[in-house]
Parts: structure tokens; sequence; C-alpha cells
């Protein structure tokens, strides 16, 4: 059984911090949760909510239909109504968020003691806190049945985060010295995490004038063997791209980290959508190698990373890793820990050249060293593709011998999985996590079967992506693709997939 | 790491136009680095006819983007602070595609020694206008002549926040003085060399024109700074007074940061941070 709690309300009502305190409350207990964020570009006012769903058993993704609706405005329950059902609880009224906090726990049959706890880390207004969150506890009358669902025991203590905080942690875990940004929806959270961490774990974390200058200084302190990355979304991408190539013709070993969200221009700035593959591939001018990795959890947000460090240290090459809104503020939860790729600093300080250079540095225009220079610059990609093939590149869930492949990258992987499972469709679902190096072995999973993609795009980068790479080639009635902003909700997923499947 | 014992020459022929007056700002260069350690050095350039001189110097670092020498030169001296972190840039780079970064670079006041060759013409692009060029002037893309007024690069120093804002004419006496002057500052050091283009901006008389501020100008004054920054508008010159305009001693961009301090207190750089 899954269950979704919704928090509703305005922006400066304290939706977050509510959901937080209920998730991290839920995973103490030994359940999993998944809770995402939907916000609007409005500081104060506007309709923010998140959904969290739990289950006793792994969940990555909500549904559309709402157990407990907790309304901190009137409009909450007016936009909600039509994902309620007979027997949702509805806790609204005109009180502040703790008030709500203290009557949940009690639906949820939960001790006040628990949040207590919680309120006193919070420390922010405890007293007040304290004393809305009691009233909330003792006026609540109704009683949530959680039917066949028991907090599972579990042996080794969960770990609660989102995907910013899984690059950030991949970053400090890979010797990260210095980070630098511009701040971007969704790109920011993640210079939040640092941030805060930089004087504890002694790494740097700059804010500069536009992310041009911030690629360029990181160009800078990358050459002098500092381990260096930058971060923002697909507008500061942009600007950085011109940065990107001299990466490639210099060797500059900087890892970018582009968390996607709807195009193009300005598009919507919280919502989330997967339509940056292609400059994540192709931006910055010339011939380059590069390599371009796709988490598609909190988890995988860490491991890439590290992945990212690695092949830019070893290689001198520019490393990207893209997310999307979707993974960089929903918060999952992580069974076990991370396995991470140790890398040195490899790089040493000498002189980088934007232009073909000679053995010395200087620039050269000798058709001779410029050839050798290229052949270098792609023997690299051959070396990386062939090394790539020790990690885990792609990885397959689900039915394994199943007739229906699902095909997909990044953050529409929890919906997939958990559609799969909680749909229980015959299916298998190929995740891809290196773009670039692409494993062409996922041909093999691929051949002779019924192939359904799916996107949180309108183009189907993916689909050029298995064309380009492997010859393969869906035809349209076998994609499915989201491209309102909103990332693929479970229910309404498997309903999609279903239609789709071969009999 | 290049050799130490090949010292500041490199092997590449130089290829500015015979009597260029970079030969000059690459001759002072060189004499302002004279017995130091070149190790101890970083350099960045642009692109353009100044870029050159980073072929010519045998000193680690990187021939950057158009534009972007100031942001090299930051992320170098915030990566390895123990370097001396020096930046050349024409009048392109540093007034046109990347003004922004001069205006926080004066700002960040980060220990960058910043050298703008000013011949006020894009001219290995073959003699376009820059923000500098003069009113008037005209060439194939321009025929109807420069209508705005050029940019007072030293004002905009100034203004900015400058800790050391300086004007030199390429001369090789000239620049060697500024370049020590400039490395014995602590903090972000601008200054621009006035250099006529041979081809494409031909000296216009500035050598005529020129004078050095005296010790009667008290370079911790803005107001006397602003005064002398008034007399050449970059347009039409009667008189160009060089020198040091200004300088004031503020804190640096790294001195700032506990972390980069604490580095340059160690005489680390991150790469020496084992974790």
């Amino acid at each position: 059984m899954r269950f979704n709690v919704l928090f509703g309300g305005k922006a400066g009502q304290g939706p977050n911090i509510l959901t937080h305190i209920l998730g991290k409350i839920l995973i103490e207990r030994g359940f999993y949760v998944f809770y995402s964020r939907d916000y609007e570009s409005v500081i104060r006012g506007g309709h923010n909510f998140n959904v969290l769903t739990f289950s006793n058993e792994p969940v990555h993704s909500n549904d559309s239909n709402i157990d407990i609706l907790v309304a901190l405005d009137e409009e909450t329950v007016e936009i909600h109504r039509k994902d309620t059902k007979k027997e949702t609880i509805l806790l609204s009224g005109k009180e502040e968020n703790m008030y709500f906090a203290g009557k949940l726990f009690k639906v949820l049959g939960f001790e006040f003691a628990l949040l207590e706890k919680e309120l006193k880390e919070i420390k922010k207004r405890f007293e007040e806190n304290i004393r809305e969150a009691k009233r909330g506890y003792d006026e609540a009358n109704q009683t949530f049945k959680m039917e066949n669902i028991h907090s599972a025991e579990c042996k080794e203590k969960r770990i609660f985060k989102n995907g910013s905080m899984g690059i950030a942690d991949g970053a400090i875990n890979s010797g990260m010295d210095i980070y630098y940004a511009y701040p971007m929806t969704p790109a920011t959270p993640i210079l939040w995490e640092l941030a805060e961490k930089q004087i504890e774990k002694n790494f740097l974390v700059l804010e500069l004038e536009n992310e041009i200058a911030v690629a360029n200084a990181g160009i800078g302190s990358a050459i002098t063997g500092a381990k260096t990355m930058v971060g923002t979304s697909g507008g500061g991408f942009d600007l950085m791209t011109e940065a990107l190539s001299l990466t490639g013709i210099a060797g500059v070993p900087l890892v970018f980290y582009l968390s996607q969200r709807p195009g193009p221009a300005t598009g919507m700035a919280t919502y989330t959508g997967q339509g940056d593959m292609n400059i994540a591939r192709h931006a910055g001018h010339g011939e380059f190698t590069r390599i371009v990795l796709a988490p598609g959890d909190a988890k995988e947000c860490e491991e890439l990373t590290s992945q990212a460090f690695y092949f830019s240290q070893k290689y001198k090459i520019p490393s990207i890793i893209l997310s999307d809104k979707h993974i960089s503020e929903s918060f999952y939860t992580l069974d076990g820990k991370p396995r991470l790729t140790g890398s040195k600093k490899w790089t040493n300080f000498g002189r980088y050249n934007s232009y073909e250079k000679n053995s010395q540095g200087s620039s050269t225009e000798n058709p001779e060293i410029v050839k050798r220079n290229v052949d270098d610059r792609n023997k690299k990609r051959i070396f990386i593709e062939q090394e790539s093939e020790i990690f885990e590149r792609f990885k397959i869930f689900g039915k394994k011998d199943s007739e229906n492949v699902i095909v997909s990258w990044g953050s529409p992987k929890g919906a997939i999985i958990d559609a799969i499972k909680y749909g229980e469709i015959d299916a298998k679902f190929v995740q891809i996590l290196y773009i670039e190096p692409f494993p062409k072995e996922i041909w093999n999973e691929l051949l002779g079967k019924n192939i359904i993609l799916v996107e949180n795009n309108s183009t189907s980068p993916l689909n050029d992506l298995l064309k380009e790479k492997i010859g393969f080639n869906a035809p349209p009635k076998s994609i499915i693709l989201r491209y309102d902003g909103r990332p693929f909700i479970r229910n309404e997923l498997e309903i999609e997939i279903k239609k789709r499947l071969r009999k | 790491m290049f050799d130490k014992k090949i010292g500041i020459e490199t092997s590449s022929k130089i290829t500015w136009c015979l009597g260029c007056f970079n030969f000059q700002i690459l001759d002072g260069i060189k004499k302002a680095l004279k017995s130091k350690d070149l190790n101890e050095f970083a350099i960045a350039a642009g692109i353009g006819c100044h870029a050159k001189i980073f072929d010519y110097l045998n000193i680690n670092g990187i021939n950057t983007l158009h534009g972007r020498v100031l942001p090299a030169c930051l992320g170098m001296k915030i990566g390895n602070p123990n370097l001396n972190v020096l930046g050349f840039a024409g009048d392109g780079d540093a007034y046109a595609e990347g003004i922004e970064h001069l205006v926080h670079a004066a700002r960040y006041n980060a220990d960058i020694k910043y050298f703008v060759h000013n011949n006020q013409v894009f001219a290995l692009t073959v003699g376009q206008p820059t923000p500098t060029t003069e009113q008037g002037f005209k060439d194939k893309t321009t025929p109807l002549g420069v209508k705005v007024p050029p940019l007072n690069p030293i004002k905009l120093m100034l203004a900015a926040g400058a800790s050391f804002v300086a004007r030199v004419f390429a001369d090789s006496k000239q620049v060697e003085w500024i370049a020590k002057e400039a490395l014995k500052h602590k903090g972000f050091a601008f200054v621009e060399i006035l250099q006529p283009c041979l081809i494409f901006h031909a000296d216009a008389g500035y050598k005529e024109k020129i004078y050095m501020l005296d010790e009667k100008h008290d370079k911790t004054s803005l107001n006397q700074a602003m005064k002398k920054a008034e007399e050449f508008d970059y347009n039409i010159a009667k008189k160009i007074p060089l020198g040091i305009f200004y300088q004031v001693e503020r804190e640096t961009f790294e001195e700032q940061l506990p972390q980069v301090a604490e580095l340059k207190k160690q005489k680390k750089s991150w790469k020496d941070i084992n974790r």
C-alpha cells in the first residue's frame, strides 16, 4: 500500500517544513518516503504544494489520489478536491502550519514526543510552535486507518535526501576544492548545500558576476590542480558553452552540473523537464570529448558525481552531470550507502591554450601539430568508452525476460519503477545513466522487444539518441511524453504504459 | 611545469608587425620579471594582437577566450593564492567583450595585475572600432564613422572602486616601471597601456601630448584622480596624463576568504590538500 499526503498553501505559509518533518519521522519509523515539491516563482502568496508518498516498501514517486489533504489555505482545498476520495482526511482551517503538524501526528497515531523532538531541532520559534502543535494534536478527532501497513523494522538507518544533497555530498566526498555558481533555479539548492558545509569540510564556494565568469574562473582554478565544479540550469549553461569548448581544446578537468527546467529561454523557473539532453551532448563549438551522466535519483546523483570527477581528472575533459528540477528538489529514501569512485588530483599547472598549441604551450598553426592535437582529443573518447565499460552505464529493473521494454533516463525513473511494481506491469525497465559514452550493448536488451520510451519533454531526444547510437527508432505511439513542467505521476503513467503493452 | 632552465623565452617566432608597440610592452614586462622565480607567476591573455604575448613568455597560465582574461586570472589566484597573477588584454577584451568582469574585478580587489594594451582598435580583425575609438573613425565596417563617444576606462575604474589605477605609454621603460609598481601593490592593479597601432590606428600625436603625473598629484585622492582622468577623453587629445592616478590599500578578495587565506599562510594550493 502507498499513502499520499498533500500539503498545500501559499508561499511563506510553510508547507515545506511540515512535509519535511513528517518525512523524517516516517523514515525513522522504518517507512520509505518520497516527496516532491510544486511551487510557483513567487516569494509570498501563490499556490505551493508538496506531495509526500510513503509505504513500508520502497517508493520513488507520487500518486494523484490523496489520502490526507493538509490545506493551509482555502485555495488548496479547491484546487486539489479533484484528487480526493470519500475517505480522504481533510485537515483545513485558518490555522498555522504547526497546528496542522500536531493534528496530522494525532491522525497518524504518532506520539506527540516525536514532533516535540523535531521542533526542538528546528529551534526557531520553539515555544510558539510547540503550543500550536499541542493544540492541533489535542483538537484532532479523526484517525487515519493504515490498513495492512506497519512500519518495517529496518536494521540500518535509512538516509533521506534530495538530488541536490546527493550532488553536493558526491562532490564533497570526491574531494572537490572549489564550486563556482551564479544562482539559477533549480541549481540553487546545491549552492545552499555546499555553501553551508564549506568551512567544516574546507572547500570553497563562490558566486561570481555571471555564468561566463563562473565557467572561466572554474577553468582558471582547475588548471592549477584544484578539483573544481560549476553549476547552473539551461540558460546559464548556454552562457557557459564557449568556456565548455575551451575545456575541450585546452584539456581542462571541469565538472559541470546542469539541472534542467523547462525552456526555451526562461521557460518555467520552478518546474521540471528534460529538454536539455542535446545541449549537454552538443553545446560548445568544435569537436571535443566530454562525458554526460544522467542520475535518476538522489543516490545516483552522489555516485555519478564521483564518476564525473574521476573521468574529468583522469582524461582532462569536461564532465556534465545532467539532472533536473524533479531530482534536485525531491526527497528520496536511500537504502544503503552510495558506492563512490575515488579520484586523485591528476592535474598539473602548465601552459594551457584556447588556440592549438605546441609542446611549449604556445599557439601554433602547424598542420602536423594541429592534426596530432585533434587526434589526441579524439583518442580520449576511445579510451573513455573502453574504461567506462566497467561502470554501471545502464540499469535493468522489473521483469528481466519480459517482451515489453521501457527505456528512459533521469527523473522519470521513480515513476516507472513504481508503475511497474504497484501496477504489476509485465515489463523490463532499462535506465540509461551514461548518455555519453553511450552503452551500445543495450541493443541486446531492446532487440525484438516491444519498446516504450518515457521522457519529460516533447520531442524525445532519447529516441534520437537511440537512433544515432544503435540505429533504433521507436514509433511515435510507443513514446510517452510529458511536457507541462510536471513530473510523471505513478498511477497516470501506469495507465499510459499499459495501453502500450504487447499482450 | 615548464623547465626553469629555459627561462622566460619561448621558441615561438614573434609575429607582430615590424616596429609594433607590443614589442615595447613585451620588453618592459620581461625586464620587470628579470631575476624573479617564474614558477611563482601565472599569466593569462585574451584574443587579439596583445595575446601573442602569451606565446612569447614562458610562464604557466592560459591563453584564454576573448574577453575572459579576468575570470581566468581570478580562478588561478583562487586555485593557488601563492601565484603572482598577471593578465594581459586588448581594449576589445577589456572594454567590449568582457567589460562586466572588469567592473567586478575592481570591486573584488583580488591580487591580480591587469595590463590593457589599448590601441583603440580591433587590430587582428583588421581595423574595426572598439569602445575607446574616437568619434569619426571610419573603416570598412563603419563607413559612416563612429558616432558615439568613447569610454573613459580610467574614470570607469575609479568609479568601480579599483585600488590601483594607472596609465602609461607603450614604451619599454614606462611599462617596466609600472609593472614593478603594480607588482608591489597588494590588490587589483589596473594598468592601461596606450599603444598606437601602426597599421590601423596610427600614432595620433600622443607622444607630444603625454606627461607624467608628478609628486603634487595625491594618489590617495579620488577627486584628484577623477579630475586628472577627465583631461583625456580618448576623443581629442590635448594633454594626456600618465602615471598612477589612484592607489589605496584595501583588503584583497582572497584575504577575505578564510579557506584561501589559510592556504596562502601555509604556502599551499588546493592541489596540495589531500582529502
